[in-house]
């Protein structure tokens, strides 16, 4: 059962743009954001750029082992994080969604702490940079295995359906997921089920080195929608109004009983993959320089200049305010002190086994000579 | 108490499950209409409805990775893999998903979730639908793993799975479905896991089994008893966690031991309880610890029976552990 959404049509040609790149709006329709709205989304752009960017200032000075920066995803990952209802909706995100967990509301002293593996990681230490999650916001720890958390996702809507509960699952992940036999299995079985699932690929062209053209046979990644039976809106990730709008439509649609969605938000990272990749060796600058003209960010700015919403007093203050926050958070994060050793026995089962209370007292011998 | 085979325990089981608690769903392929292949889910849906029994799209990945986030999100999904043999396409949401989710997490998020599946040989299946992969599963942290091989065990077992708040994988040879039928009380009654039952008591031997093997070890122990040779005989029922106690106890008592497994013999369970035992009493031993196995091939189809340890070959080697 799919219903026409109102606004905007599925499977276009080109991606659904509300804000050209000189910052001027060419929306159909009348803006219904307030000024706090608007500029909201802005800051919590800012917010997510500048968390990428100390993210990656700890891998560089070593107190990280890893980064992942997602720095040109901003626009669809804070219009996501403003179109879930908070804490009632689940989120299923990816390892490069850091910047929409913090706009949902997850602390930057958690994020700071699970990037270095202190007390205050709620998560106690268990995972890599770039693995947050939080059972307060529903939002799903995230894997590393690409696409394993699809059909989690699909079963998390399927339950929700179930119990009737009136809540949506957002799941996002990259282009490179889409190739996944997970991917298949998890957004075949919420069409199959009509369950409240809304799946957002944010497409940056690349999965670590391989381009989309090796990706897939495609003409892009809204169309695979198709054949499961959903619509697929092909987006400007890049612009946070459309994605706003978009996702705000697709995902009251899905609210009430349309069944899941599929999106494509077209990005692109200005960084590599990650602190261990080197991304000269297969894209060249001069396409990243052409990307980064589209910026999020920028191109935002833009727009609330145009409206008198922005100017450089209030980026200086706002750059203040956010800096000083993370910096708090990340020497917050850093005075609760490393994870205990013995912590690695816990929750592996609810109640640890007697493998587990065995080897925990071996490891204590081990340190305790 | 009604007299009932393992496969109608299972169906009994989650009757009662689904209807002492709305959370437990059952999901899997042709588990609704159709009641399972096997018929372990007879009934349920006419009963509890397309919501609470769904049949899912021929995807293992989407069945245990669904189970995952109905897990999470509040529900106790009993997932069916219509085969052990079949599992290996869901295996990355088993070890990557299910095993990991509470660790990962710090425990914010869990999978309290059971995956059945009818395992081993011994129904010319051929190697794909006879093998046993538990050593996989035991090998992956965050999983418990629980192989039964009566009715009566098949009912307190999976009611302990399926009230766990770890994931189970749950194991039925689906050559003991209906090779024997035994009282199983009406009563709501649970077995904990890592509790191995005593089959027989002796001072001659230890033998170990769990799973699809267990009427050959249990008429070799007959011969034996025949020839005034007493085994005690240990059906472990859960491998993770498994009963060293009972195993280290029985072992140290009758100073000699045979492990009994239908699967592979190479990094397989059989030989965990075998290192086990060297490690931790061998100067309680009186011979070598002695795995009787499955063969390092896959499960073949022509020689189904000779496969699995049969009668002879459990007897052969219990010769030579006697006679060390």
């Amino acid at each position: 059962m799919i219903k026409d959404t109102q606004r905007f049509k599925p499977f276009t040609r080109d991606p659904i743009a509300l804000v050209n790149e000189h910052g001027e709006w060419i929306g159909s329709f009348d803006l219904d954001l307030d000024d706090d709205q608007l500029r909201t989304l802005y800051r919590d752009m800012v917010a997510a750029r500048l968390l990428d960017e100390r993210l990656l200032l700890l891998q560089r000075s070593g107190k990280s082992s890893f980064a992942m920066e997602a720095a040109g995803h901003e626009g669809i990952q804070i219009a996501i994080a403003h179109t879930v209802k908070r804490g009632f909706d689940w989120l299923f995100p990816y390892y490069r969604d850091h910047g929409m967990l913090l706009a949902l509301g997850v602390p930057a002293l958690e994020i700071f702490a699970e990037t270095l593996a202190t007390k205050a990681d709620p998560a106690k230490g268990r995972q890599m940079p770039n693995h947050p999650g939080s059972k307060k916001l529903n939002a799903f720890t995230v894997a590393s295995p690409i696409a394993s958390h699809i059909p989690p996702a699909a079963g998390a809507a399927i339950s929700a359906k179930i119990q009737n509960t009136g809540q949506v699952v957002v799941t996002t992940f990259g282009d490179g997921a889409t190739s996944e036999g997970d991917w298949h299995a998890g957004v075949n079985f919420a069409a199959a089920q009509g369950a409240p699932a809304v799946f957002v690929v944010e497409n940056n062209r690349y999965a670590i080195s391989v381009d989309l053209q090796k990706q897939t046979g495609s003409e892009n990644l809204a169309v695979k929608a198709k054949a499961y039976g959903m619509p697929g809106y092909y987006l400007d990730g890049m612009d946070v109004l459309a994605s706003y709008y978009v996702m705000q439509e697709v995902i009251e649609r899905t609210r009430v009983g349309a069944g899941p969605a599929l999106v494509e938000a077209v990005v692109y990272r200005y960084g590599p993959h990650s602190s261990a990749d080197d991304d000269r060796l297969y894209r060249p600058k001069e396409e990243v320089e052409h990307w980064k003209q589209r910026d999020p960010i920028e191109r935002y700015r833009k727009f609330l200049a145009g409206r008198s919403l922005w100017d450089e007093a209030w980026e200086a203050e706002l750059r203040e305010e956010i800096g000083t926050e993370l910096a708090r958070a990340l020497e917050e994060a850093e005075a609760a002190g490393p994870v205990p050793e013995v912590w690695m026995f816990d929750d592996v089962y609810a109640e640890p086994l007697w493998p587990q209370v065995e080897q925990r007292r071996l490891l204590e011998e081990e340190l305790g000579a | 108490m009604a007299t009932m085979t393992l496969v109608q325990a299972i169906a009994r089981t989650l009757d009662e499950e689904m209807a002492r608690d709305d959370a437990v769903v059952v999901l899997g392929e042709d588990v609704g209409k159709r009641g399972g292949v096997f018929l372990a889910t007879e009934g349920l849906q006419q009963k509890y409805g397309p919501d609470r029994v769904i049949d899912t799209p021929l995807s293992e990945a989407a069945i245990i990775g669904a189970a995952v986030g109905m897990a999470a999100h509040g529900l106790r999904p009993v997932a069916e893999i219509q085969f052990a043999d079949y599992v290996f396409p869901g295996f990355d949401q088993l070890v990557s998903q299910a095993a990991k989710l509470r660790y990962r997490s710090g425990a914010q998020f869990t999978a309290p979730m059971v995956v059945r599946m009818p395992s081993g040989g011994g129904v010319k299946g051929g190697h794909h639908h006879s093998q046993s992969p538990e050593a996989h599963f035991v090998h992956t942290a965050g999983l418990k793993v629980v192989v039964v091989s009566t009715p009566y065990d098949a009912k307190g077992l999976l009611k302990t799975a399926i009230r766990d708040d770890d994931p189970v994988v749950f194991m039925e040879p689906k050559r003991l479905y209906r090779a024997v039928k035994e009282e199983v009380p009406d009563e709501d009654y649970t077995i904990p896991l890592g509790q191995a039952a005593v089959r027989r008591e002796g001072d001659d031997l230890t033998l170990i089994y769990y799973g699809t093997v267990a009427p050959e070890v249990l008429q070799a122990a007959d011969e034996l008893e025949k020839v005034g040779i007493r085994p005690h005989v240990l059906d472990l029922r859960s491998l993770m966690p498994w009963d060293k106690e009972a195993v280290l106890e029985a072992v140290s008592r009758t100073g000699r031991v045979m492990i009994v497994a239908d699967a592979p013999r190479h990094a397989s369970f059989a030989s965990e309880v075998a290192a086990t035992i060297a490690e931790e009493v061998l100067d309680q031993l009186e011979a070598p610890p002695v795995r009787v196995t499955g063969f390092d091939t896959p499960y073949p189809y022509a020689q189904d029976k000779l496969y699995m340890p049969t009668v002879t070959r459990i007897l052969n080697a219990t010769k030579k552990v006697l006679d060390y």
